[in-house]
């Protein structure tokens, strides 16, 4: 034991307060006993700096892209097909690296993650899919508990944070159901409820209404308002105009792979 | 890690029955792999132990003329007691011979049994003090008039040993040509395994799953596909444990030990690890090729 451990620090300023990081922080075990709250304050949950993606075809997808959503907003990502959104979508959940500019997640720079630490970074982002990507031979139970099994979520707790989302999403009475003995919509939810069962910071949800009617959509959209409202991040890229219209909510337009705009309560097509 | 390797096994267990026709292909040829490589390690381990004791009992053998009388072959037989070189003698009538030869030989007893006379000569099996003395004990056996021939045993051995050489080559090339038919059948099944499972994969990556807990599974599985083959190879071996005693021993004739104990275990232990090996490695090249894409 050397004195150096025990003794104060000089105090002239340079003291370590062991201050907390200023972005938005979750005590993991609190939030596996199933609260939602958080704090949205500090840091972005996620940014891009600068970002251009050149397809080794030679195509580019996006052009020196900036954007930033801070903890807790709600974001539609809009533009014509072929604009980038899906590709903007594959760098952040790390499908893909930029040729150029930074992607940062969560204070990462994606870039940057050694093998080992991708799996980590997608645990704390939940993507959804336009074609759910259930697994059909499994129940919806079973689907949503594999995110966790695969990821070494001991048995037993596997269970109670099953019985949570799946009561999160509404599903909780068709739990033992497989995806074909579904709708639409509940196969989208129980998609949902997987992204959730992980306690993400933030969902990404790629055209997750693309697939459903116009009624079903608003259902969808309502349970990731909610789940917004309990402070998970939300970045959903859609072409459905009446819902985002509707909403009024942050709007991101790209075209060409550049944003052309990026408007709070803003309407599917530019209004000015 | 608890919850890791019964993830793992699980879905090892299931990939391996979903994976059905192609899980049988594979164990079926590992299988025949392990087969012959047990088997040609109870030929060679028997071959070689007959050598062996062949080598360590006789070095020369002089064939004795029918027409030899019972005073003459007594007289050259103390003749030979007496000679300081050879450390001894045993006379081999043509009637012991003849019985030799049926019990080492049963499928061509009755073949024997058909002749009209006994075509095998009487003869003396000699042990040598040096096997130097062979050419000076060989000169006077063949001055005798009642020895027809002389072999010499150690030229024999020679040959065994070429023989059971050629035979070792032979067996390591063609178990060679179908350990690498029986790894390629493996990657396949694996890969088909990979295919199968590939919506399973890419839901497992998009929500975390780290790389062991992708091709954990895979690897159990070729290595089950090892497993069951060995079992059933060592199970094979059980059922056709007392013929093959009973084939080996007609077959050894000479030797006084037990083939079957005496390879048996090692059988198993060649079996088990070679087969969960190749098992192993197998669906290693496979989930390395595919999911580094």
């Amino acid at each position: 034991m050397s004195s150096a451990d025990t003794e104060p620090a000089p105090a002239d300023g340079d003291d370590q307060v062991a201050e907390e990081p200023p972005r938005a922080r979750r005590s993991g075990p609190a939030r596996r006993r199933g609260s939602f709250t958080l704090t949205v304050e500090g840091a972005p949950t996620l940014a891009l700096r600068g970002v251009t993606m050149t397809y080794p075809n030679g195509k580019s997808a996006l052009r020196d892209v900036s954007l930033t959503v801070a903890p807790g907003d709600f974001v539609f990502l809009v533009g014509p097909s072929g604009a980038g959104k899906s590709t903007l979508i594959k760098l952040l959940i790390r499908e893909a690296l930029a040729t150029r500019g930074r992607v940062i997640l969560e204070g990462r720079d994606l870039a940057r993650l050694n093998r080992g630490e991708v799996p980590q970074i997608r645990r704390r982002i939940g993507i959804v899919f336009q074609d759910f990507k259930l697994l059909t031979e499994k129940t919806v139970r079973e689907n949503v508990a594999f995110a966790l099994e695969v990821t070494g979520t001991p048995r037993r707790q596997i269970d109670p944070a099953v019985d949570r989302v799946l009561r999160v999403v509404g599903l909780s009475g068709q739990a033992d159901q497989k995806p074909a003995e579904l709708s639409g919509g509940e196969q989208q939810r129980t998609a949902i409820a997987r992204a959730l069962v992980h306690d993400p910071h933030i969902i990404i949800a790629d055209e997750p209404t693309g697939n459903l009617d116009p009624l079903i959509s608003w259902e969808i959209i309502q349970l990731l308002l909610r789940i917004n409202d309990m402070g998970v991040t939300v970045l959903m890229a859609t072409h459905n105009a009446e819902v985002v219209t509707a909403l009024r909510k942050r709007v991101v337009g790209l075209e060409n792979g550049r944003v052309v705009r990026d408007e709070m309560g803003a309407a599917y097509h530019r209004e000015d | 890690m608890a919850a890791f390797i019964g993830f793992s096994l699980q879905r090892a267990w299931q990939g391996y029955w979903r994976n059905g026709l192609m899980s049988l292909a594979a164990t079926a040829s590992m299988t025949l792999m392990l087969v012959l490589l047990s088997g040609l390690f109870i030929l060679l381990s028997g071959l070689d132990a007959t050598l062996n004791y062949v080598e360590s009992k006789v070095e020369v053998v002089a064939y004795l003329a029918d027409s030899a009388s019972l005073d003459e072959i007594n007289a050259l037989q103390a003749d030979l007691q007496a000679l300081p070189e050879i450390a001894g003698v045993s006379y081999v009538s043509k009637e012991q011979a003849l019985k030799d030869f049926q019990a080492r030989q049963p499928e061509v007893a009755d073949l024997v049994a058909a002749l009209d006379e006994n075509p095998l000569p009487a003869s003396f099996e000699i042990r040598l003090h040096d096997p130097a003395d062979y050419l000076d004990v060989a000169t006077y056996l063949r001055e005798q008039p009642i020895v027809d021939s002389v072999q010499d045993i150690k030229k024999t051995v020679g040959q065994m040993v070429a023989v059971i050489g050629l035979l070792r080559t032979v067996g390591v090339v063609v178990l060679l040509v179908v350990g690498l038919t029986v790894l390629f059948i493996i990657v396949n099944a694996i890969r088909l395994a990979l295919v199968a499972r590939a919506q399973e994969i890419e839901i497992m990556r998009l929500v975390g799953a780290s790389d062991a807990f992708i091709r954990w599974p895979f690897i159990f599985e070729g290595a089950l596909v090892g497993l069951f083959g060995a079992l059933i190879t060592i199970g094979l071996l059980w059922l056709a444990q007392d013929r093959l005693a009973g084939a080996l021993a007609d077959f050894f004739a000479v030797l006084p030990v037990q083939a079957s104990a005496m390879v048996g275990q090692n059988v198993a232990l060649i079996v088990l690890p070679t087969g969960i090996g190749i098992g192993v490695l197998g669906s290693y090249v496979s989930v390395r090729s595919y999911l580094s894409r």
